[in-house]
């Protein structure tokens, strides 16, 4: 007779929470809608104020027309779960995995009651624990390198004090809401919040993406932007 | 529906900072072409990448002078068009179609895909699958 084995993470098993397993992307439709109390504008410290004023200033001169993106540089967060490609989500024990389709990337969501280590190496995408708060799933993440953006502008920039905090919940179905919180105590005066919806393709799978395969898109040391018409 | 690229690029919004998904966005942003100028191409294809970050359609199109000019045509990765009706067959070289594009500024000849009709007359867009379920909308 086999003898019973405990799971290691009883506590935090699929089963007994909502199915957010699959293949999701974000709507292009519906877009997002301002969480309660969200700014249309950050509210930056006066440091990195000046920061957005000289960035446009450059801008204003002809530079910093392009983000490094262009180069096949991944956004990092928050910007790498706002593409518009599918991203999967996998559940398995003590751990939840996030595949991004866009640039390839993948984000390790710890579920095994781990904390974030005192003194994280700064990355891309961070270092994110997570947790369940009835059916909403909770992910907590610091560790990221101030080289990449706070947004798709290159104007606004992140410390490398950025915490982001995101509830992920389904509304319907097939239908799961993603609510972004990012503070960061060297830029922004409050936090700031927003709600993006995802819809979930039963039906797609996620397929390779080679940024490097054919690019011809560049920008230069300015961020001046440049294509490649060769062929 | 196409995604409405232009207003969220002139509009600098901050809500895009932390949700908004755009396709130019996702790889690089509309800075190098005139988007204020549409333009047609009607000419032959020589060529059509399948590719990541970016397909390109390349296409022969005669001159005033009867000469047929090179043009490169950027849209969005396979993986975007896949799951809109698009496939690598979509385009083959020597099809006779018409391009609409947004040029790049300056001299150089190339553009940004806005749609192709091809020689049955069909229209294909970057977002020209069906649209989703009414039923299954948030």
């Amino acid at each position: 007779m086999l003898a019973v084995v405990a799971p290691a993470v009883a506590a935090d098993t699929p089963a007994s929470r909502p199915d957010l397993s699959g293949v999701w992307e974000v709507t292009m439709g519906v877009r997002t809608r301002p969480g309660p109390g969200m700014p249309e504008q950050p509210s930056l410290t006066p440091e990195y104020a000046q920061k957005l004023a000289d960035f446009k200033a450059a801008q204003a001169r002809g530079d910093f027309q392009e983000t490094p993106q262009a180069n096949c540089v991944p956004p990092g967060m928050p910007g790498i779960m706002n593409q518009p490609y599918p991203m999967e989500l996998l559940f398995t024990p003590g751990k939840v995995t996030i595949i991004i389709e866009a640039y390839s990337q993948t984000r390790r969501i710890f579920m095994d009651g781990r904390k974030h280590p005192d003194d994280p190496d700064l990355t891309y995408n961070g270092h994110s624990i997570g947790r369940w708060d009835g059916d909403t799933l909770v992910v907590d993440s610091v560790g990221f390198t101030p080289d990449t953006a706070l947004g798709p502008s290159q104007g606004y920039r992140h410390s490398d004090q950025m915490h982001i905090v995101e509830r992920f919940r389904l509304t319907a179905p097939d239908i799961m809401e993603v609510v972004t919180t990012i503070d960061d105590p060297k830029v922004l005066t409050k936090p700031i919040t927003a709600t993006k919806v995802l819809r979930r393709h039963p039906d797609w799978d996620i397929a390779e993406y080679i940024c490097e395969q054919n690019n011809r898109n560049l920008s230069d040391d300015k961020g001046k932007a440049g294509i490649i018409l060769n062929h | 529906m196409k995604p409405n690229a232009t207003r969220i690029r002139n509009g600098a919004l901050w809500l895009t900072l932390a949700a908004l998904p755009t396709a130019v966005l996702a790889h690089h942003s509309y800075a190098m072409f005139d988007m204020s100028q549409t333009v047609t191409l009607q000419g032959t294809i020589r060529d059509f990448q399948w590719t990541n970050p970016h397909s390109w359609i390349w296409i022969d199109v005669p001159n005033d002078k009867g000469t047929a000019e090179q043009w490169g045509i950027e849209g969005m990765s396979p993986n975007y068009l896949a799951r809109r009706g698009w496939s690598k067959h979509t385009l083959k070289p020597g099809d006779k179609v018409s391009v609409l594009i947004h040029p790049l500024k300056g001299t150089e000849r190339g553009g940004s895909f806005l749609s192709v009709t091809l020689a049955d007359g069909s229209v294909m867009r970057q977002s020209g699958g069906p649209p989703p379920p009414a039923s299954s909308a948030p």
